[in-house]
């Protein structure tokens, strides 16, 4: 028995979702999405737990996350209720409700927080230069263990906490007494799903959607490798010629990848760029930001001009902590963590049904 | 016995000669007793023909005649007018349906619809030669109407009537006019108030000198038939006679009221119907109170005592949704922060009301559907009320909600008071217990009773819209009747053999148009007709012991010469050239069609194929092959036969 809540409507509403009121339970969404399955349906059963305010029923659903957003049920809806946008702002509205910390939803929530964010971390850059007098090396030297420091203690203090939140919500809350046996073998598809998007493949079969996939997918791989080259290969003190070109490729695929990105949420040609919330425009925008600013750092470093130009290092720096600290905890990045973890999750609970069936 | 008879055989210019042999039958007839000429004719309803009867009635001084053409539905009106015109009377004619009834039922058996067609020919003949003349009557109609029950629709039909010119008796049991409309508040699509729309209303009528309003008046007597009725009106305790034309009934509706704890009703005053709660949103302003206590969530339930499939109402009153959505409309546009719950089993806001439908959902308001086996329950926790019930839309999930407002949407159930009025006038009355039309599409505002018409929600459910215009067509059928001044029904009817009858009462039993009287004649009562409410439909004359009655232009010497002339064996020789219909089992010649089709053909053979397949054998493209393939077929060279096992591709074949 659930209790219905009339607000749910203007709370999700405020993470994005626009005119799924209007919704009269056709079904056509459901019908014509390419993912939804007799045993996973969706949109429209999410469409009207929302409708209903059945948040207890959205919380412990992997749904939000089983859909890739091609847009398909947001042009065929016959009411123009947006089940799309609708699934988008579910997802949204579920990391506030994972983070502990409450970030999420006020971020979410008000572009307000976004920007004292911002600015306050300009400031504590521009404190920290100060402090260090503004010594080229030392800043330097501190940036690229910033990172390495950043990640970890992101991951540690909020990622891994919200990721057992949710693990309580979708598997240990409904239920789910899933062996340790099935983890195990689940384990493939987190990392399948994570590092390939393999499903967003099944979505509308079309060169558009191939195309969009491979975007993604090479983003994914330039953004992780980048990582990789600037805190382990250490790119910008590298003398290596293969590490300084791959570096170079790595952060070209990202802000010529995210340029396109950009550029798609302002022309608004497919159904889901139509609706770009703040964290939407923030997450291409400083991707694109880091991309571009680390290949002019090191190209600057290779010209040898950059000792008299190192506000560049300064605005790198900058992007890096906003991305760092505010859009990877409590922005659109995590959604790239939960979406892994809730195949990886649907997984396991599709394979202890099995199990449960042969017992 | 009509001794000089006439037979006209129509070839309906193919339609009839292509399968009947009209020539041999126009032959044979000649033979026939009494028949004098006997002629086929490519048209008999052409201007020619038609004239060429009409000399061979004044020519050969014909007594009767037959025409075997078409449906009498067709051209009944038109060979009687012939008749008349040659100065015969109309019904010393008798039509035979050749065309419909044979060449065009019988296409495939062009010998045997001759035969049908000698029987029917020869049985219309035999008829035609019992046939008598037959004048007709009329009848002086008064114009005057009683209009009874001054709600929208009684209102707006007066107000038609008295503009048409008939002097009108407006009768309204109540002390005011204006009915539910009065009480209704804004209305859609409009946005007026009702009261005002029926004061405007009662200006313009007060304005006609020719309507006479009764308030506090009850319907008593009503005798007489079309054209005169004499009515015995009570008004205020004082008796009026009238005498009318006409009356138009438009007595309304009641609404449905729910039984005691139905949905919690009478359990607590924060579940009303719909029409209190409307009034309660009438005189709030500001915020919506009920009884001192803010109202901020409301939950409306539908088909309150509708569409019971085992219960006493079964149909749907099909406006309710609508007002339903539209009130909670209103609270939204006049309070803010209201949130509204609609529990319903389906909703039919057809029209431009759909707009309606999705303003709401638009302004937030929550559909839960819910089944009738599964009805929502209503309890009332520490004086407010706690909804439970099954949503259907969330595979019947089980869900709780708080109200602080349970309206019922009740629907429309008959006037308390209509058995009354059907009884004083002689209405049928439907299974719903509504007054009943003859025939919901074809006459909709008549009743089986002559000069009495229904409209409005008396006849059913329906809007205010809806019930105007039947009531207004109910008005222009009543002025039809009174602006000729007369009436001249068909003198088609029962007729009593006074010598015979000796009144048992049994045809005035089965009669449905109240058309038998007993009445006193040399000594003793006899059955007698009122020819003015008769319709000939004859349902007394088998019913009369003793034979008594028999029904003008189908007596029993008509009926029973048809069914000798029709049961006697035909003597027809077959035609000597009959045309062929069927398909000739070959396949047809591509010849005269493109090159390219007897390509396709000659690749198809016997093989079943699909467009691609065609195209590959013919080395064309599948473009090309989809055009020629789609225009064969329509050509009916080719024929598809149904998918192939990919289910991706029509196969086809070749026609044979």
């Amino acid at each position: 028995m659930s209790h219905i809540n009339p607000n749910f409507a203007e709370e999700i509403k405020r993470f994005g979702a626009v005119d799924f009121d209007l919704c009269f339970n056709c079904g056509t969404c459901t019908a014509i999405c390419a993912l939804s399955t007799n045993d996973e349906s969706f949109p429209r059963e999410m469409v009207r737990y929302s409708t209903l305010g059945l948040e207890d029923d959205i919380k412990s659903s992997l749904k939000p996350w089983l859909c890739y957003y091609c847009g398909e049920c947001t042009t065929d809806c016959p009411r123009q209720a947006n089940p799309g946008e609708l699934m988008m702002s579910l997802r949204r509205w579920l990391t506030s409700k994972y983070d502990w910390t409450g970030l999420s939803g006020l971020l979410y929530k008000h572009l307000a927080a976004y920007i004292v964010g911002f600015v306050l971390i300009i400031a504590g850059l521009l404190f920290f230069g100060t402090r260090m007098g503004w010594n080229q090396d030392r800043i330097m030297h501190i940036g690229h263990y910033f990172e390495m420091v950043a990640i970890g203690s992101v991951f540690v203090v909020i990622l891994l906490p919200n990721l057992i939140r949710m693990w309580y919500y979708t598997i240990l809350k409904p239920g789910i007494k899933a062996p340790l046996k099935v983890y195990i073998t689940s384990f493939s598809d987190l990392l399948l799903h994570m590092f390939t998007q393999k499903r967003s493949l099944d979505c509308e079969h079309s060169f558009n959607t191939k195309f969009k996939w491979f975007e993604h997918f090479i983003l994914v791989i330039g953004y992780l490798s980048l990582l990789f080259t600037t805190v382990f290969l250490d790119w910008f003190s590298s003398q290596s010629t293969f590490v300084i070109v791959l570096g170079y490729v790595e952060s070209a695929i990202i802000f010529v990848v995210t340029f396109h990105f950009v550029l798609k949420r302002i022309r608004k040609t497919d159904a889901l760029h139509k609706f770009s919330q703040p964290s939407d425009w923030f997450f291409v925008i400083w991707l694109f930001l880091m991309g571009i600013s680390a290949f002019a750092v090191r190209l600057f470093i290779d010209l040898n001009i950059m000792q008299n130009n190192f506000w560049l290092y300064m605005a790198h720096l900058t992007v890096l902590v906003q991305w760092a600290v505010i859009i990877v905890p409590f922005g659109k990045w995590t959604h790239f963590l939960y979406r892994s973890f809730a195949m990886f999750f649907a997984k396991i609970i599709e394979q202890n049904r099995v199990l449960t069936v042969k017992r | 016995m009509k001794q000089r008879i006439g037979v006209y055989i129509c070839h309906c210019g193919g339609n009839i000669s292509d399968y009947v042999d009209v020539q041999q039958l126009g032959k044979l007839m000649a033979k026939e007793d009494g028949v004098v000429i006997s002629k086929d004719v490519m048209f008999a309803c052409s201007d020619s023909t038609q004239k060429e009867i009409e000399q061979d009635i004044k020519e050969k001084q014909l007594d009767a005649i037959v025409v075997a053409s078409c449906s009498p539905k067709l051209h009944t009106h038109t060979f009687r007018g012939v008749a008349i015109r040659a100065g015969l009377n109309p019904y010393n004619y008798t039509q035979v349906n050749v065309r419909e009834q044979c060449s065009w039922a019988h296409s495939d058996r062009p010998m045997d619809a001759t035969i049908k067609a000698y029987g029917l020919i020869r049985a219309g003949i035999n008829r035609v030669a019992h046939s008598e003349a037959l004048e007709s009557i009329e009848i002086e109609a008064q114009k005057a109407v009683a209009v009874i029950g001054a709600g929208i629709a009684g209102l707006r039909a007066a107000l038609d009537l008295a503009r048409m010119g008939n002097q009108v008796y407006l009768i309204e049991k109540e002390d005011k006019v204006g009915g539910r409309v009065l009480t209704a508040g804004k209305l859609f699509s409009s946005g007026e108030n009702g009261k005002d729309v029926i004061e405007q209303l009662v200006r313009q009528i007060k304005q006609m000198t020719n309507i006479q309003l009764f308030t506090n008046a009850t319907l008593g007597k009503v005798s007489g038939s079309v054209g005169n009725y004499y009515m015995d009106v009570n008004v205020n305790g004082e008796l009026l006679k009238l005498h009318v034309g006409s009356v138009l009934v438009t007595t309304g509706f009641d609404f449905y009221s729910p039984g005691e704890g139905e949905y919690g009703f009478n359990m607590s005053d924060r579940v009303m119907s719909l029409q209190d709660f409307n009034m309660l949103v009438e005189g709030s302003n500001g915020q919506l109170m009920h009884n001192g206590q803010p109202v901020k969530t409301i939950a409306y339930i539908y088909c309150v005592g509708n569409r019971q499939s085992k219960g006493e109402n079964k149909y749907c009153s099909r406006q309710c949704c609508t007002a339903a959505i539209h009130s909670s409309l209103n609270v939204h546009e006049k309070f803010k922060g209201v949130k509204a719950f609609h529990l319903y089993r389906d909703i039919r806001t057809y029209g431009k009301h759909e707009l309606l439908y999705e303003e709401s959902s638009r302004k937030g308001d929550i559909y839960i559907r819910f089944d009738e086996k599964e009805p929502p329950v209503v309890e009332i926790k520490n004086g407010k009320p706690f909804i439970t019930v099954k949503d259907y839309l969330t595979s019947k999930k089980e869900l709780t909600l708080d109200a602080d407002l349970v309206v019922l949407v009740t629907g429309m159930v008959p006037r308390s008071d209509s058995t009354q009025i059907s009884e004083l006038l002689k209405i049928p009355i439907g299974n719903d217990k509504f007054f009943n039309e003859v025939h919901p599409k074809l006459k909709p505002v008549e009743t089986v009773i002559k000069g009495i018409y229904i409209g409005g929600a008396c006849q059913g459910p329906k809007n205010i819209s809806e019930s105007v215009q039947s009531a207004l067509s109910g008005a222009a059928k009543i002025n039809s009747i009174s602006r000729k001044g007369s009436i001249k029904p068909e003198p088609i009817v029962a007729r009593v053999d006074a010598d015979i009858c000796a009144w048992c009462n049994k045809c005035a039993e089965v009669c449905e148009f109240d058309a038998v009287k007993p009445i006193e004649s040399s000594g003793k009562m006899i059955a007698e007709i009122n020819i003015s409410t008769c319709t000939g439909c004859g349902i007394c004359a088998p019913v009369c012991p003793v034979n008594a009655i028999e029904i003008a232009y189908f007596t029993d010497n008509e009926i029973e010469s048809m069914i000798d002339g029709f049961a006697e064996p035909a003597d027809i020789a077959p035609r000597e050239e009959v045309k062929e219909t069927a398909s000739t089992g070959q396949s047809k010649s591509l010849a005269g069609y493109p090159k390219i089709w007897r390509t396709i053909a000659g690749a198809m053979d016997d093989k079943t194929l699909t467009i691609p397949e065609i195209a590959g054998l013919v080395n064309i493209s599948n473009h090309e092959a989809t055009w020629n393939v789609m225009t064969m077929n329509r050509y009916g060279f080719i024929e598809a036969v149904g998918l192939n096992d990919d289910e991706t591709h029509y196969n086809y074949k070749l026609k044979r």
